[in-house]
This record gives structure tokens, sequence and C-alpha cells, in this order.
């Protein structure tokens, strides 16, 4: 029985250890709330990387002296983690930032947001916004085909998504079935044409051998190797690629003005109920819908600005803003429906 | 109590006592936080599923997908991991302390970067692209389905099997080989007949956590477009919650098979301790003209694992470096938080395992077996969902509320998903310590303490360091836990990794992938190699 006291005495240092951790981080917490700015602390879920969004937040916090504090991770994880926090009455989440409708759709669905002020979302278009006020588009994304040159001639562009049935494409195209901006695009599809006529394009793609990929990235990287001739994407992708390698070969085209192929997709705002610090997060928002907000996500991150006025970057082509019918307050709940069609049609959804 | 089967003087039989209730108590403990997730998905899923018909359909061909890959990949890593081991520990291979180093790298690199990396060697003008040309061979235009996630995944994941079967090698003891070879055996048929049944509890621990970590494998998965049960978890986790806690649970119910089936096939160890002890630095197997060939093998592996997914890596990392776009002093931070953390959680995966390794080994108490399969399931549903449970039971629990996102937590966390990597190692250590060793130590030294220090640790470190190693190794890549459950603005390299790549930032993410390989070579030098594997 030599070991008898070796157990309670790993038991014991478990204990210790977890309690260290825990201890110290309560020290740094109470450091942070002993040392609280004046203009209070938001803090914010982004499921927008660093890179892209943490020079605005610098700039928000010079102009207001609100500190930000950020948790950066997949706007699906991020609003499941809300989730969890808001139905346990803990919120952590002032802010939620999320990449696409459909993870701001989910929090929606199950009453997680509060309404915004009335003046944040007077800032944007009705049809960038929530209709019941409960989350705002910040930016946008156009579903664009991103395409080899070498490998497509300019003559052979399609003008619609719907001409990527014909035999002529077939085995050429990659799409990400799984990812959310694609389930985006294709409720789109389904609110301008119907349930019938998107079913019937999902099977024609697969008919077509169309080929899926993981995400956007996979699909431009894959166009640039020439693992397929052309693909589905949002736009700023392959902007952000040419910055990295300006060989690379692969080019966006523009579907026409109205064509689902040409969804704007946006990026949304929103406050989750139970929020610590609803006001800050509200005067965050309007930041970001702000003429500096707005100038950076155009500028910088090559998108298109939603606030009413802004003009977009002169890097990526104009779209009418006033034509482009998109019924983005549909996009968050008719997701399970989308994704059901999708894997219906025998793709990955 | 088990009877001793072979007839041998009773004081060299391992005594076998009763598990006293202490140990049993903390057994019970240990199983149950490793198994909450996992039975908090399993009660989910039942609460949420509605119709399970149309669930089993949708979820039949993915499991059997998982099943097939994971099957594939795990035999692929014994065969690579046991092969190497070998080469590794018991023979004069040239260059092997650097061979021991470079090939358990692998394993580091986080499997969404390290197989996108791959892909792009195979892509015109990667690595293996132009080498393929070379030799005369077109490269595949598609990297894609079961071959593409066995080739990946079986590249990333033999240094599994690689660790604690070296480690195991490096405790046989060198007078079994030295009597085999006297006796007229050939070095294969020594290590068939000496050598294989001493790792084959090491080995079959191993192949499970290959079996295991391939099951709950989600990034190559994805980027080869091979559709598997945890896919299924991650792609229909927003608009379809039944359907994805349905294919987690089904995960951790597959899981809880396998880790029955293997213990119950694992039987009781064939090989009796030897009094002996391997402390003995052991005369090495000259290998002659084989050192070409075993030479070559490495390489190979090298190569793939490593030397093809570095090599676009640092392509992109040279192009950010050219342009001035990625900030070297950035990722300071991370990687110190990097080695912190994963330091931290692997040692607290061995210390948390051990009381289940010592009553499997030492009392072979039936519970220990229970709490084996707890801490499995830690190991087989996906990281997200590791996260999000404990993230329910930290916020629903009064009095941990408090603990929720703090790096307590995260390490918590790590431990929970990565412990089982410990539990073989961890028993194989209890098993290195020959019954009459610790009998004569205790009629020489009175004190415990003295005696676990002098005799039975220095006995156990090879294992030990190896499980930890393990675990370290796991650690440096987690992304779901740390992304949800640290506390905020803590960053460690693999997010830095992450955020860069989601978004295109490949000059970023190839040199924090570089700095992650440093690190983790650093830390598995000179904390698991130097100290473990000597001679």
């Amino acid at each position: 029985m030599r070991h008898r006291s070796i157990v309670p005495a790993f038991l014991s240092l478990i204990l210790v250890t977890a309690a260290c951790g825990g201890g110290g981080d309560d020290d740094v917490a109470g450091g942070a709330s002993g040392a609280e700015p004046e203009n209070g602390t938001v803090t914010i879920y982004s499921g927008r990387t660093e890179n892209l969004i943490s020079p605005i937040l610098e700039e928000f916090t010079a102009e207001t002296g609100v500190e930000v504090e950020v948790r950066y991770g997949q706007s699906a994880d991020l609003a499941l983690l809300i989730e969890e926090e808001a139905a346990a009455g803990e919120t952590r989440a002032d802010v939620f930032l999320s990449q696409s409708p459909g993870s701001i759709g989910l929090l929606e669905a199950s009453g997680r947001l509060t309404p915004l002020p009335e003046d944040v979302l007077a800032l944007v278009p009705e049809n960038v916004r929530d209709s019941d006020g409960r989350w705002v588009g910040f930016s946008g994304r156009q579903r664009v085909m991103v395409y080899n040159p070498e490998l497509v001639t300019e003559a052979e562009l399609p003008a619609s998504v719907f001409d990527l049935t014909d035999p002529a494409w077939k085995g050429r195209i990659g799409i990400a079935p799984s990812n959310g901006s694609f389930q985006d695009f294709v409720t789109t599809m389904r609110a301008t044409e119907g349930d019938e006529a998107t079913a019937l394009w999902l099977d024609a793609m697969v008919a077509n051998e169309v080929v899926s990929y993981a995400n956007n990235n996979a699909i431009v990287a894959a166009v640039a190797r020439g693992e397929v001739d052309a693909g589905l994407v949002n736009h700023y992708y392959n902007h952000q690629f040419l910055i990295e390698d300006p060989s690379h070969p692969a080019r966006n085209h523009q579907m026409v003005s109205g064509d689902p192929g040409a969804t704007l997709i946006t990026t949304g705002a929103a406050i989750p109920q139970g929020a610590a610090n609803p006001e800050a997060a509200a005067e965050l928002i309007a930041f970001l819908l702000s003429e500096s907000g707005q100038r950076y996500f155009a500028d910088q991150t090559f998108e298109y600005p939603l606030a009413t006025g802004m003009a977009p970057s002169g890097e990526v082509p104009p779209i009418d803003f006033a034509d482009a019918d998109i019924d983005v307050a549909g996009l968050g709940g008719g997701l399970t429906a989308t994704r059901d069609m999708i894997t219906g049609a025998g793709l990955e959804g | 109590m088990v009877a001793p089967t072979q007839a041998s003087p009773a004081w060299r039989t391992p005594r076998l006592i009763p598990a006293h209730l202490g140990l049993r108590l903390t057994c019970a403990l240990v199983g149950l936080v490793f198994a909450a997730p996992a039975v908090l998905v399993l009660a989910r899923a039942a609460l949420l599923s509605g119709d399970l018909v149309p669930l089993a359909r949708q979820l039949g061909g993915p499991l059997w997908r998982s099943i097939q890959l994971s099957v594939l990949v795990s035999f692929t890593a014994a065969i690579v991991g046991t092969l190497l081991a070998w080469l590794l520990t018991r023979t004069d291979l040239p260059g092997r302390r650097t061979w021991r180093v470079l090939l358990v790298l692998p394993l580091v690199l986080p499997s969404f970067v390290g197989a996108a990396a791959f892909i792009a060697g195979l892509a015109p003008g990667g690595v293996l692209h132009l080498a393929l040309d070379a030799v005369g061979i077109t490269p595949p235009r598609r990297f894609r389905g079961l071959g593409a996630g066995w080739l990946v995944l079986s590249a990333f994941t033999y240094p599994y099997v690689l660790l604690p079967v070296s480690a195991r090698l490096s405790t046989v003891p060198q007078s079994l080989h030295d009597s085999a070879r006297l006796l007229g055996h050939s070095p294969w048929s020594t290590f068939v007949r000496v050598t294989v049944p001493h790792i084959r509890a090491s080995l079959a621990a191993s192949t499970l956590l290959v079996f295991l970590y391939t099951l709950s494998e989600l990034g190559a998965v994805q980027l080869v477009g091979y559709d598997t049960l945890t896919r299924v978890v991650y792609a229909s986790r927003l608009v379809d919650r039944p359907t994805s806690f349905g294919a987690a649970a089904l995960l951790a119910v597959a899981a809880a098979g396998v880790v029955l089936g293997e213990r119950r096939l694992r039987g009781r160890p064939q090989v009796r301790q030897d009094d002996r002890t391997a402390l003995v630095p052991g005369r090495l197997i000259s290998l002659g003209w084989a050192a070409v060939p075993a030479t070559a093998v490495c390489a190979l592996v090298a190569t793939v694992g490593l030397l093809v997914p570095l090599a676009s890596l640092g392509l992109w990392a040279q192009r950010g470096i050219a342009s001035g776009r990625v900030d070297l002093g950035q990722l300071i931070d991370p990687a110190r938080s990097t080695a912190v953390v994963s330091v931290a959680a692997a040692a607290l995966a061995v210390i948390a395992v051990l009381p289940v390794a010592l009553a499997s080994v030492r009392h072979r108490h039936p519970g220990a077996g229970l709490a084996a399969l707890g801490v499995a399931g830690g190991f087989a549903v996906p990281g997200l969902v590791i996260a999000l449970s404990l993230a329910y039971l930290t916020l629903n629990t009064p009095l941990l509320g408090r603990f929720y996102q703090s790096a307590g937590l995260l390490v918590v966390a790590y431990v929970v998903h990565f412990g089982l990597q410990a539990l073989g190692p961890d028993e194989q250590a209890e098993r290195s310590v020959p019954q009459p060793v610790r009998e004569a130590s205790a009629l020489l030294e009175p004190s415990r303490w003295r005696r676990i220090a002098r005799v039975d640790l220095p006995l156990m470190t090879p294992n030990l360091v190896a499980g930890g190693g393990l675990v370290l190794l796991s650690t440096v890549k987690e992304l779901p836990a740390t992304l949800l459950l640290s506390p905020i603005g803590f960053s460690t390299l693999a997010t830095a990794i992450f955020h860069a790549y989601e978004d295109g930032f490949y000059a970023e993410a190839g040199v924090a992938s570089l700095l992650l390989v440093a690190v983790s070579a650093a830390l598995t030098w000179l904390l698991v190699l130097r100290r473990g594997l000597t001679g």
C-alpha cells in the first residue's frame, strides 16, 4: 500500500492548480475593474478577424475613450457561445459582430438580441437592417465568380449563375456548400427566384459535376492553381490574395445586377440580451456606421459600405445599391430550409 | 483479485492490492470530469432529437466514412510509428538524435493549416509538384477524398505512436535482447519475439489515440472534401442543432465502443515485468548497409509530414517578410502564452490521469475501466463540443461561474480534451516499476517520498514525459476551446495562425506556423526528448 497517500496528494495538487488558475485570473480581472476607464469598457465578440477590424476599433477607443475588449472566433461558434451565456443569464458580450447574417439569425430566432436604438438603425437603408430593429448590417461583400483567366476566356464569362448549369461548365466550377455565405446566397435565390427554381438549379449544378470546397479561401486558392476553372465566392477574398501574391492569377467576375449570383452579403452587428453596457455597445455600432468607420471598410478591406450616402472604394466595381433587390431580413430565419435543400441536392451542406 | 497464471515463485508475481477508498473516489471524480462533456452531449441529443429515422439516414454515410478513414489512418500510423520508434531507439541509425526531434514535429501543425500547406505543395510551383515533375510523374489535378485524407492525416498523426512506443522501447531491458541474440535470433526475430510483446500495450493504446483523433478531426477532412461525422457536427451547428448534437452523440458512442473493444482485446499484459530494470544503457543494433534504406524511410516520412508543409509555409512567410507586412514582434506574446498553457496542460494531464492508471495497472480495479472510458470520452468529441459543454457547465453551476473564461478553465479544457493521450503512457509508467524493485526499496528506504523520488520516478520518467509530450504537442495547436474559453484578449500562436489564415493573410499564417513549429521543437527537445529517451 505504498502509494496510499499519493492519491490525495495528487488530488490536492490538482485542486491547488485549479485554484491558482482561477485565483490568478480574478486578480487580473480585479486589476482591470480597479482601473476602470471613465467611459467604460465594451466587450465585443467578433466573427470578423483581428486583421480586418482591430484598426477601426482602436480608432473608436481613441475617439470616444471607451475601451474595447475583443474575443475573436468564427461567427457561428461565437453565436453558440452567446446563446449559452444568455440562456444562463450570464451574458458577457456587449456587441456581436458577425461575418454573415446566418449567425445573427440564430440568436434572433431564439430571442437573444435586444432592439437597437432608433438613431443607430436610421444610419442604414431599410434593406440592410432587421425589420424588428435587432441588428444592422455594417459592411457588404458581393457574391462574384472568381476565375482563372488561363482557363476561362472573356467571351465565356456568364451573365448569371443560371448559365453555369450549361454543359460547357461541366466539372469546372467550385462552390462551398457548407459555408455561410453560400447558404445566404442560396437563401437569396429562394427569395428572388422561388424554391422550385432554386432546387432545380442546385440539382443541375450537381449534375454538372460542381466541386465542393470548405470555404471561400479554398476556392480562390484552387482556382489560382487551376484545380477548378472558376468558383462562386465573396468578392473580397481575391483582393486579399492579390495583396499577398501579386502574381496570383485569379480574377473576379460580376454577374449582372439583380442576379442572385451578385447578391450583397452583409456583415451584421447586434447587442445580446443582458449585455452589461448596452449604451457603449450602441455607440460602437454607430461608430462603425459613421463616415470614418465606413471609409475604413471601403478602403482598407475592399468591402461595400452600407451607411446611407457612402461610396465604395475605386478598387471594386460599383454596384447599384437601390436596384439590388435584397431581402436581407429574410436571410436569417430561412437557413434551415436552405440547408435542407442543399443537402437534398446531394451536396455536403 | 486475479490469481497468478504462471508457475513462478510467489514473490515474483505482482501483488494485486485492492484499491482503497481514496483511490476509488479519485478515479470516479477524474472519470466524471472527463466524461462530463460527452455525457452532456448525449443528454442534449436525447432532448433535442425528434425523428430518429431521418437522422439515422442522414448520419449513416458520414459515420461509415469516418470509420473507414479512422481505420486506415490508425493502421498506417501504427506501422510507420512503430518502425520509426524501433529505428530511433534500438539501432545505430546515423543522425538519430536529430531525427528524434524532426520526426515528432508533424504533430504540431494545426491540421487546417498543415493540410492547406500540403495541398499548396502539390499545386503548380509547389515543392511537391516540382519534385514529382522532376521524376516524370504528373501530379493529380485534385487532391481530394479518402486517399487524400488518409495521406495527410497519417503524415500528421504517426507521432502519436512514435513517442509512446519509443518510450516503451527505451525501457525494455537490454538483457532480454542480449539473451535473444545469444540464442541465435536475428534482429528481426528478436523484434517479433521479444520487442513486440513488450510494446503491445503501448502500441494498442496509441493506435487507439490515432483512431479517436481521426474520428474528431475537422481541418484536414474539410479541406480534402471528405464528409465525415465531425464535419456534420460543424456544418449543422447553426441551422440544425438536433443533427449537430445527434452527430456528436454518435461520435461519443462510436468512440466508447472502440475504447471498450480495445480494453477487452488488450486483456492482461502478456509480458510479466522483468525484475531487472532498463536503466542500463543498451547496446544498439548495427544497421550496416541497411542504414541507407532506413535513412530513406525517415527522410520520406519527414518530407511528407514536415518538409512539404514547411516549404509552402516558408514561401508564404518569405513573401510577407520581404514586403514588410508581417510584424514578428506581435507574435512574441502569443508564443509565450502557447508555451505556458501547453506545459501547464501537459503536466496537469499526466497527473490527472495517474490515479486511473494506478487503479487500472496496479489494482486492476473494474472501476478503472469505467474511468478510462470517461477519459476517452473527452478526446473523442470535437473540440468545439468540449468548449461549449464546459461553458454550459461553468455558467450553470453556482460555484463554478467565476471560472468561466479563466486561464484555469482553459487548461482544464485542454486536460479534458487531451488527457487520454497521457493515460496509455501513465499506465506504461506504472508497469515500468518492477514489483521486486518496489519491495526491495521498501526494505531499504523507510521514507515513502524519498522512495518515490529515487526509485519509482526515475523508472517512470520516460513514459511520463512521453505522455506529457503528446499532450503538449496537441495543446499548442488547439483552437476551438482556446478561442471560446480563454480570458478575453488572450491569444496563442494557433489562434494567430487561424485569424491570419481565415482572411487570406497567408504571409502572417506562414510566419506564425513556422514559429509554432520552432517553439514546439524547442519544448519537445527540452522537456521530452532530453529527459525521456536517453541513449
